[in-house]
Formats: structure tokens, sequence, C-alpha cells
């Protein structure tokens, strides 16, 4: 029974609700029968739906940081797999470079011999010219594949930020609970008793969010950090591998060149 | 339609090639060049063999391929011979799983006899993969990965031969070989701490070493746990360290639920893979029985 007309309700989904507490006081109206309390309870009743609207959006809150908190932890995973990748790939172009030398090392012997082959005079050219001095072969151990150490700037930069972060942090959390202190304290009836541990759960709740805010910005630094890691590293590899674009190019030159020249012989 | 097509013109070429190697053979053949001949048949195989494979017929391609391999080897060209051998490893891939690996298995023998450690590292790694999926035989997988990584380690590539040593090590825990993998999360932990792009993974590989030690015993999981945090101070902020913080409480408390509790709520943020479950599931097994037995 719309018990209640005046109670201007802006919480539509609410109204049930209030019709069937409305009827179950109505039926405890049996017991506790005293209409000026009916009318205490309405606000009471406001007061309620608020507190319990203002957990709902607490609990959304929290559980988005969570969803959020879990996100940057998966790029973070991305990230660092990414740059497992990226090392290997370093190695592998560092490899390839070295090869590329060998191999033109090995050609221009060929090349030598070939001279030989063609004609006695080629040969006695080849003894004046200067012998391409047999290098120790090329195995220089890539001493540790280093990364590049921008990062190292990086890092330091990102930990005063964080700082940053830490000081505006407390003040934040201060207001909160300040404010929740002033609600609790403002009423005194029964509802008061439903009142504290709404308030327990909130402050619970805000201190979550406020975790979960924390670990965020420590997430997204290091995100950032693995970021710039990775361009500079990405940077690297571009440079290397337009050399080893070059001297493959030339090497194409040169073997094709040395093909026709044994067709000939 | 084609490729039946294709597979007669296979096939045709296939005889013909034989042909060629018997008539080499002869002695009138070894008189007039026979070696040109042996490797026009090459040719003829490699070509058969490819026709195989667009007839999608990978165990008669895989068969063409190997024939000119060995006809290679015949002709001292091993590089070639190792080339083919490769080919005919991936037709029979699709196909016949173990012929694969034998194909695969002699390639590799060319290359280290070649000195090329690299690619054979590589195909080791092929044939591993293989004993994983098709095969389903983890210790020769194992076997396989390990040896791979110790010719990467012999050319000096660090990051390829950890990416092996990972596998051995994940195949080892569930094989419930843990001192193996202790040490190889161990080490390349330690590694990874050092360069500056990886040692973002490098908390994974410390969690994981100690879980591997909470399987061994609970004691060696908190030392280890005390150890990783004095190596590498940032582990201790991590979501890892935490988690095995209370991991520990609960199983000197011998309280399942605190155990699964602290569980979920790792899982809640970052879910967890099948390794770490398997994992978590055999230590909280071993607190189970603890319990019925104290009962």
């Amino acid at each position: 029974m719309a018990a209640y007309p005046g109670s201007h309700n802006p919480f539509a989904d609410d109204d049930d609700e209030e019709e069937t507490t409305g009827s179950r006081s109505k039926g405890g109206f049996n017991f506790n029968d005293e209409p000026p309390e009916n009318r205490l309870t309405e606000a009471e009743r406001r007061q309620q739906h608020l507190q319990q609207e203002v957990m709902r959006t607490a609990q959304s809150a929290v559980d988005s940081s969570n969803r959020s908190l879990g996100l940057i932890y998966e790029s973070e995973k991305v990230g660092t797999e990414t740059a497992e990748e990226l090392m290997r790939q370093g190695e592998v172009l560092k490899r390839s470079e070295r090869m590329v030398d060998n191999m033109e090392q090995d050609l221009r012997t060929s090349q030598r011999h070939i001279n030989s082959i063609k004609s006695v005079w080629g040969g006695v050219v080849n003894y004046f010219k200067a012998k391409p001095d047999p290098k120790p072969p090329q195995r220089e151990q890539p001493v540790g594949y280093q990364a590049n150490s921008k990062l190292q700037n990086a890092l330091t930069e990102s930990k005063q930020q964080e700082d940053r972060y830490q000081d505006s942090h407390p003040n934040l959390r201060k207001l909160d609970t300040s404010g929740f202190g002033a609600s609790a304290a403002s009423n005194d009836n029964p509802s008061n008793q439903n009142g504290h541990p709404q308030n327990r759960h909130l402050k619970a709740a805000h201190q979550k969010l406020d975790c979960n805010l924390d670990d965020m910005s420590l997430g997204l630094s290091r995100l950032k950090n693995l970021g710039l890691g990775l361009q500079s590293e990405i940077d690297d590899q571009d440079v290397a591998l337009d050399s080893l674009l070059n001297k493959v190019d030339n090497m194409d030159g040169r073997i094709g060149s040395t093909n026709r020249q044994l067709k000939k012989l | 339609m084609d490729s039946s097509g294709k597979e007669k013109e296979a096939t045709a070429l296939m005889a013909e090639a034989e042909k060629k190697v018997k008539s080499s053979q002869s002695f009138f053949g070894s008189l007039f060049g026979g070696s040109s001949k042996l490797e026009e048949a090459c040719d003829m195989y490699a070509r058969a063999a490819n026709m195989f494979k667009m007839a999608k017929n990978w165990s008669a391609a895989g068969n063409a391929f190997s024939q000119a391999a060995l006809l290679h080897l015949q002709m001292q060209s091993k590089h070639d011979a190792a080339t083919n051998f490769i080919d005919a490893g991936n037709a029979f891939k699709k196909a016949d799983p173990q012929e694969a690996i034998n194909c695969l298995n002699r390639a590799i023998e060319i290359y280290t006899d070649m000195g090329r450690f690299t690619i054979a590292a590589k195909h080791h790694i092929t044939i591993a993969e293989v004993y994983e999926t098709d095969l389903v035989d983890i210790d020769k997988a194992i076997a396989h990965y390990e040896q791979a990584a110790d010719y990467y380690k012999g050319e000096e590539s660090t990051s390829s031969a950890n990416k092996c040593l990972l596998k051995v090590a994940i195949y080892a825990a569930q094989l419930e070989q843990y001192p193996k993998a202790i040490e190889i999360y161990e080490q390349v932990g330690t590694n990874a701490m050092d360069s500056t792009l990886l040692k973002y993974s490098a908390k994974d590989y410390f969690f994981k070493a100690a879980l591997c030690h909470f399987c061994v015993d609970m004691l060696n999981a908190k030392l280890a746990l005390q150890k990783y945090e004095d190596m590498f101070p940032a582990f201790s902020d991590s979501r890892e360290c935490k988690l095995l913080k209370k991991l520990l409480d609960a199983f000197e408390e011998q309280n399942v639920d605190a155990f699964t509790d602290a569980v979920k709520e790792y899982d809640t943020i970052s879910r967890l893979d099948q390794w770490l479950t398997t994992m978590l599931l055999r230590i909280k097994k071993t607190i189970q029985e603890d319990e019925s037995d104290l009962r």
C-alpha cells in the first residue's frame, strides 16, 4: 500500500522495497504501534537507502580498481615476454652480422683463388696485391648482450615521481574518513546502529581502494620504464638491422659476380 | 583433380630419378660423368617432392626428400643433404611424426659434424616440440630441450638458451624433478636480475623457484624466499612474494582454508595458469595429508 506518497523516492527500483518494508512495519504495527515512530523511520529509511547507495558505489569502485590492477599486471606480463623475445632477437641479429662478416672474408679469399685460376697474369698480380689479412675468425663472443642503459635514468626519474604520488595520497585518505566521521555523529537513533557497521565497511572499502590505487601507480611506473627500455632496445636493433641489410646486399652482389666468374672459367 | 595430376607427374619423376641413379651406378654410367647424373637425379627427386607437397601427399614428399638427401650425401655435399633432410622432416611432421624425428636427427648429425651448432639447436627444439605435441613423450622432449640449451650456451646465445631451459624446468617440475627445476629457475632469475629489460621477469622466476622449493619442503621455501628477497629487493614488493608469505603462514598453521583464500585472492587480479594451479594443488594436498595424519 502506498503508505508514504510524500516520500519522493528517486531510486525507482527501490519502490518495491519501500512498499514491502512499509507493509512489514504495518504488520509490526501490532507490536510497536507508534505512528510517530513510523514517520521517523521514513527519514531513517531514506538515510539507509543513501548509505546503501554509497556502499554500492564504493564497492563498484573497488571492483573496477581490482580489474584495472589486473589489467596492469597483464600488460606487464606481455611487456616482459616481449622484452625477452627482443633480447633473443638482438642476439640473433648480432650473430647474423658476425656470420655475414665471416662470409665476406671467405668470399675475398675465394676471389683471390679465382683470380689465380683465371690466368697466370692474375696469379702474379695476386702475389703483389696486399694479402687480405686473415683476421682471426671473428669469434668475439658478444660479452653479455647489454640492452640500453638509458633505462637507469628513467628509473631514477620515476622514483622521484613515486614520492610525489605518496604525498598526495595520505591527504585524500584523511578527507574521506573525516567526512564519514561527521555523518556518523549526526544521527543518534537506532539507525546509527545500522550506520556504524556500514561505516566500517565503507572505511574498509576505501582503504582497499587506496591500496589498489597505490599498486596501480607502482605498476604504471613499472610499465612506463619497461616501455622506455623496449623502445631504446628496438631503436638499437633498428640500427643493427639497417647495417645488416647493407652488408647482405653487398654480399649478394659479390656472390653473383663470383658465380658468373666461376661459370666463365 | 589438379592434385592427382600433380601426383602422377611426381611419381613419374621419382621413377625417372631412380632410373638415373641406377644407370649412374652401372659401369658405363660412371664412365660418362656419373656425378652429373646423380645431381640431375637429386634435382628430380626434389621436384617430385615439391609436387607431392602440392598434392598434400606428405609421406611421399618426405620420402622423396630423404632420397634426395641420401644422394647428396653420396656426392659429399653435406650442406644440401642436411637441408633436404630438414625438408623431409617438415613434410613427415604432418604425416608420420616418428619418421620426421628420424630425418631431423640425421640432419642434426650432419650439422653438428660441420660445427653449425645454432642450426642444430634450432632443430633440437623442433624435435622436442614434436615430442611435446604429437608423440607426447615428455622425457625425450626434456632431453632435446636440454641439448638445444647446451648448444645455444656454447654459441653464447644466452637468451635462446634460457628459453629452452625454462621449458625444461616447466616439464621437470611437472614430473616432480624439483631440484632440476629449482636450479634452472634460480639461474635464469639471477641472470635476469642484472639486465635492464629482463629484470621485470625476474620476480616471476623467483616465484616459480620458491614454489618448487615449497613442493619439496616448507622450510626450504622459507629459506629460499629469504635468500631471494636479499638478492633482489624489488621482489619483496611484488604480489607474488606476498602470496608466498601468506601461503607459508597458512601451511605453518595447517590451515587449508586460508591457503585457498590467499590463492583465490591472487587469482582475482592475475589469472593463474595451468602450471601454477598444478603446483599449488600439490602443495595443498600435502597440507591436507598432514591434517589427516594428525587426526
